[in-house]
């Protein structure tokens, strides 16, 4: 459990940081796994995270709507759409909500935001070439279900200061490098 | 053969208590004490009056269930013990019915305890000798049975240790266990 | 939030059976008894607690997150009104307190009905347990058997106080609390810890038998457990003597 992994300098698997935002655009939590990286200062990652809530909302908002078949038109607003569908048009999958920002690629990093039924979001800053990303978002927020959301000292929407989290989240991807 | 069954909480507080009498070798189950008048208050009297050996035998003896304990000669009464792991104490009075020698200073209730009795000190077991292997087995399965009956009770999230137990339920299930075994 | 609750319940009470009220006092959270002499409310299916067999849940498993939610809402609770860490402690203290004597119950009639059926009339081979009359036999039964009952598994280990001014103190240490699985304590409250729920298990379980006793929860995390907990027993002063009569007078 307790040994120390030495650090890959770029490792195919590696986890960068990761953010959490609160369904108000607050940060919640943040770490970073990796050393080297350049450091932000504590506002500046409140500043981040608030940005990234402001555009995730629009991105949410802009998503593209298609015209709709005159054929379909009285069943295809279905009630599960979150939008406000004009008659004519409807998003691609009625069915379901409209996610907003899930990815953001450069050829340095690729940040993939996860995003709960209560609104949280869990923004993940990754190595552009690790696969299964999913697996490690699903894993993330399993450890947060468990170790944050079931500590009875943990106040909904404060900061995550929940040591065994810490620890959990810690030796888990350490345990995958 | 006549029963008294209390059961004490840790703290001595009575919290269940029944009268009973045997069914075994044609009983109808109703208790006939021998002095009818003053069982009532007596066999408590001698049953709280058991509670000092009790006592002394739970620190000797880690069974629950004590056997015979006390004997109270002039009412013929014998009193065996169960302790439960939790201090509570359930203690059986019993009184072997009157040999019909014996049943002229009863008045009213004497006959029918006496054409009861001469079919019952005919039965082998329980009834005749209070002391007996026999019915000092009887009495541990009877005991063992209002244990199950009492867990139950205990395990209720509305019962808290000490308090009456008053539910009918409970009342048939003793009842029953003492046809059963008594 | 209690009082509308209870006025709703003395309400029914008095609809349903207003001989009975005024003759007892303590009745009003126990719903089942004012039916004590008529009305029995008896489940749709007929069913009573006396009915259900104890051992029916005896392999049942619970959901672990259940559980710990549920825990979580006892802490956060007793965290209500609370003047400070021990105050807090008290209070799942005697939370789990109750628990204890119940369980001291359960348990000995589980391992009395485990080898035969309580019920069944051809029993006379199976001896049941003894109750502990010594405190080394009643520390093993809650090293063992009451840890099994609860946590599937048995303490992590089990020591008597080395020091001589303190004989009557023993430790039983759990590496990893099943309570503690999900708790981070914050740092203003190290002190804290939950498992003082336990302690108050075991508590009940002493009192129970008979050995007067107060037990504590007390953090000592080691690189490998960190959540690594001792329960310190501190029995009273009556039962140590008892325990020295009792030794010399050779009862196991």
């Amino acid at each position: 459990m307790c040994v120390s992994t030495k650090l890959h300098p770029r490792s195919a698997l590696a986890v960068f940081s990761l953010i959490i935002i609160n369904k108000a655009g607050g940060l919640i939590y943040q770490r970073e796994f990796q050393a080297g990286l350049r450091k932000l200062s504590t506002n500046d990652y409140l500043v981040l995270a608030g940005t990234f809530h402001g555009v995730h909302a629009i991105t949410r908002s802009i998503t593209p709507k298609l015209p709709l078949q005159n054929t379909a038109s009285p069943v295809a607003s279905s009630p599960g759409t979150s939008a406000p569908t004009t008659s004519g048009f409807s998003y691609p999958n009625p069915g379901v909500p409209v996610s907003g920002l899930e990815y953001l690629e450069t050829d340095k990093f690729r940040l993939t935001c996860f995003q709960t039924l209560t609104g949280t979001k869990f923004l993940l800053f990754t190595d552009p070439m690790t696969g299964s990303v999913e697996t490690i978002v699903n894993k993330i927020y399993e450890l947060y279900a468990d170790y944050v959301m079931k500590n009875p000292f943990y106040q909904l929407e404060m900061p995550v200061r929940c040591e065994a989290f810490d620890r959990h989240l810690g030796a888990w991807l350490r345990g995958r490098t | 053969m006549s029963y008294y069954f209390t059961i004490l909480s840790p703290t001595d507080t009575p919290i269940f208590n029944i009268a009973f009498g045997t069914s075994k070798g044609g009983g109808d189950g109703i208790a006939r004490f021998r002095f009818p008048d003053t069982a009532q208050y007596m066999n408590q009297f001698i049953i709280h009056s058991s509670l000092d050996i009790v006592e002394e035998a739970q620190w000797t003896n880690g069974g629950m269930y004590l056997k015979h304990v006390d004997t109270y000669p002039p009412a013929a009464a014998y009193i065996s013990a169960f302790l439960t792991p939790s201090g509570a104490r359930f203690l059986l009075l019993h009184q072997p019915p009157q040999l019909p020698s014996g049943n002229a200073s009863l008045g009213s209730s004497s006959l029918l305890g006496a054409s009861g009795s001469t079919t019952r000190t005919s039965s082998s077991s329980v009834a005749a000798n209070p002391t007996s292997p026999q019915t000092e087995e009887a009495v541990r399965q009877f005991m063992n049975e209002i244990y199950e009956s009492y867990v139950k009770s205990a395990m209720s999230p509305f019962y808290k240790q000490g308090m009456e137990i008053r539910s009918p339920v409970f009342r048939s299930k003793v009842t029953a266990a003492g046809k059963k075994w008594l | 939030m209690a009082a509308p609750r209870h006025s709703a319940m003395l309400s029914i009470s008095n609809a349903s059976t207003p001989q009975s009220t005024s003759s007892d006092k303590t009745q009003v959270q126990q719903p089942q008894s004012p039916a004590g002499t008529s009305g029995l409310r008896v489940p749709s299916n007929r069913k009573t607690i006396y009915d259900r067999h104890l051992n029916r849940s005896r392999n049942a498993e619970l959901s672990r997150a259940s559980f710990a939610y549920l825990f979580g809402e006892m802490v956060s609770y007793a965290q209500r009104r609370v003047t400070g860490i021990q105050d807090l402690e008290k209070r799942l203290n005697e939370q789990g307190y109750p628990l204890g004597l119940r369980l001291l119950d359960l348990l000995f009639y589980r391992a009395t009905s485990t080898s035969s059926s309580a019920l069944s009339s051809s029993s006379t081979s199976s001896s049941p347990p003894n109750r502990p009359l010594r405190i080394l036999t009643l520390l093993h039964l809650i090293h063992g058997p009451l840890w099994r009952l609860l946590f599937q598994r048995s303490a992590d280990a089990l020591e008597h106080s080395v020091s001589p001014d303190t004989p009557n103190e023993y430790m039983i240490t759990d590496n990893e609390p099943l309570v503690n699985t999900y708790i981070s304590v914050p740092r203003e409250m190290s002190m804290l810890n939950c498992a003082a729920f336990v302690a108050g298990i075991i508590e009940g379980v002493c009192d129970g038998c008979g050995f007067e006793a107060k037990v504590s929860a007390h953090n000592q995390p080691t690189e490998m457990w960190p959540s690594r907990t001792v329960f310190l027993v501190r029995f009273g002063d009556s039962v140590m003597e008892r325990e020295k009569v009792l030794e010399r007078a050779g009862v196991k």
